[in-house]
């Protein structure tokens, strides 16, 4: 081979690479691209998700959570629609009214969701604790 | 090139320069443990923990320098007009860090995510793209070692280099492309409405600067180094070839 074809075969090679590499992280991410989905997005896709696993986000309700023997109960929502949830592990310590989670499970038979991991979604904020005057 | 006195391109900052970036690197340090750990009050949700941020943000922002660094510098080294080894040097030497500034960010970021999120670890989009940019450089850098002549090496790896930092901008935009577990930036959000209280930004922004100067002195040494190195190479290269002429091959145990 002379220099400048194993050169443009070296360059060509390194092409072919790079867009296999792509192409295979586009692939391997996609089923994770959306982490979460939505409250409503869960409950619109219910039909179609049968048991399979698939991660849900939402708020937690305040005061519906209370402890069960194996973990805890609690209600998720995103504004628009609620969905009870059926926790069994350990919790985040942030875990608390109003925290934004992401909970790790499958639709259970009674239309409630069987979460198996609980995580934080916080945000970006970031601010001292805000004394508070007697509310 | 005598063998004696050491050739300019030895050393990328003069000793001076190179000591005062030293001293600043470990004084800026200081101020952040100091500022990060006990001025900087704790985070209303986060508590404590929040106070990674100080050490994860910066370790990921050098990360990004380094790489570009390396960018560039490889840049120049392919431009025809520009080529010089140094640039060379200069890209392997900021590469090697930016791979010890991505796996730090790793860390610190796994450790940060276990008391907030609950977990080490989680398959979304921006801690997958960086795992991936770590393992994009450490394969850069298996590259530089694979023996051919210098110029062929340097050449190849430039363009390794530009191709793996492909991976940069996906990485920093993947929370605002992807529905991620990783919050969004709070330094470069698009729409600014991020909130940071007044002592942890300026925490923040110390953490930036004492990595940044660090980064610089680290670089520096690390230049010196791959200097060094090469020229005890072409030195024993020179060695062995006046060995042979005199007929007398040295064996060595």
């Amino acid at each position: 081979m002379t220099p400048a074809k194993r050169r443009s075969v070296i360059a060509l090679s390194l092409c072919a690479a790079a867009v296999i590499a792509i192409v295979v992280l586009g692939v391997a991410l996609s089923g994770n691209v959306v982490y979460y989905r939505t409250v409503s997005e869960a409950v619109k896709s219910r039909p179609s998700q049968g048991d399979a696993r698939f991660r849900l986000a939402g708020a937690v309700v305040p005061g519906s959570s209370t402890e069960t023997r194996r973990g805890v109960d609690f209600e998720v929502t995103d504004g628009k629609k609620t969905v009870e949830v059926t926790h069994v592990g350990d919790l985040p310590t942030l875990f608390d009214d109003k925290v934004p989670v992401v909970c790790e499970g499958h639709w259970a038979a009674d239309g409630s969701f069987d979460s198996d991991r609980i995580m934080i979604r916080h945000g970006n904020n970031y601010t001292p604790p805000k004394v508070k005057f007697g509310q | 090139m005598s063998a004696t006195t050491p050739s300019t391109t030895e050393r990328l900052l003069n000793p001076w320069v190179r000591r005062v970036f030293g001293a600043a690197a470990l004084a800026s340090l200081v101020a952040l443990v100091v500022v990060g750990l006990f001025v900087a009050p704790p985070d209303a949700v986060q508590g404590d923990a929040q106070r990674i941020m100080y050490v994860h943000v910066p370790a990921a922002w050098i990360a990004y320098v380094a790489f570009g660094v390396t960018s560039i510098t490889s840049l120049l080294y392919l431009w025809p007009r520009t080529r010089s080894l140094v640039w060379d040097r200069i890209a392997g030497a900021s590469a090697e860090l930016g791979v010890v500034f991505t796996g730090l960010t790793l860390v610190l970021g796994s450790i940060w995510g276990r008391p907030v999120w609950g977990v080490w670890w989680a398959w979304d989009a921006r801690l997958v793209t960086t795992a991936v940019l770590f393992f994009l450089y450490v394969g850069y850098l298996a590259l530089r070692r694979v023996p051919a002549a210098t110029d062929v090496r340097a050449k190849r790896s430039a363009i390794a280099a530009l191709i793996a930092f492909v991976d940069v901008p996906i990485v920093h935009f993947s929370v605002t492309w992807w529905r991620t577990l990783h919050q969004q930036g709070t330094v470069f959000n698009e729409k600014l409405d991020a909130e940071i209280h007044g002592t942890m930004a300026l925490a923040l922004w110390l953490g930036v600067l004492a990595f940044t100067v660090l980064y610089v002195y680290l670089l520096d040494l690390r230049y010196r180094l791959e200097a060094l190195d090469e020229d005890r190479e072409t030195r024993e290269l020179d060695a062995a070839i006046a060995d042979r002429v005199r007929g007398a091959v040295g064996v060595t145990s």
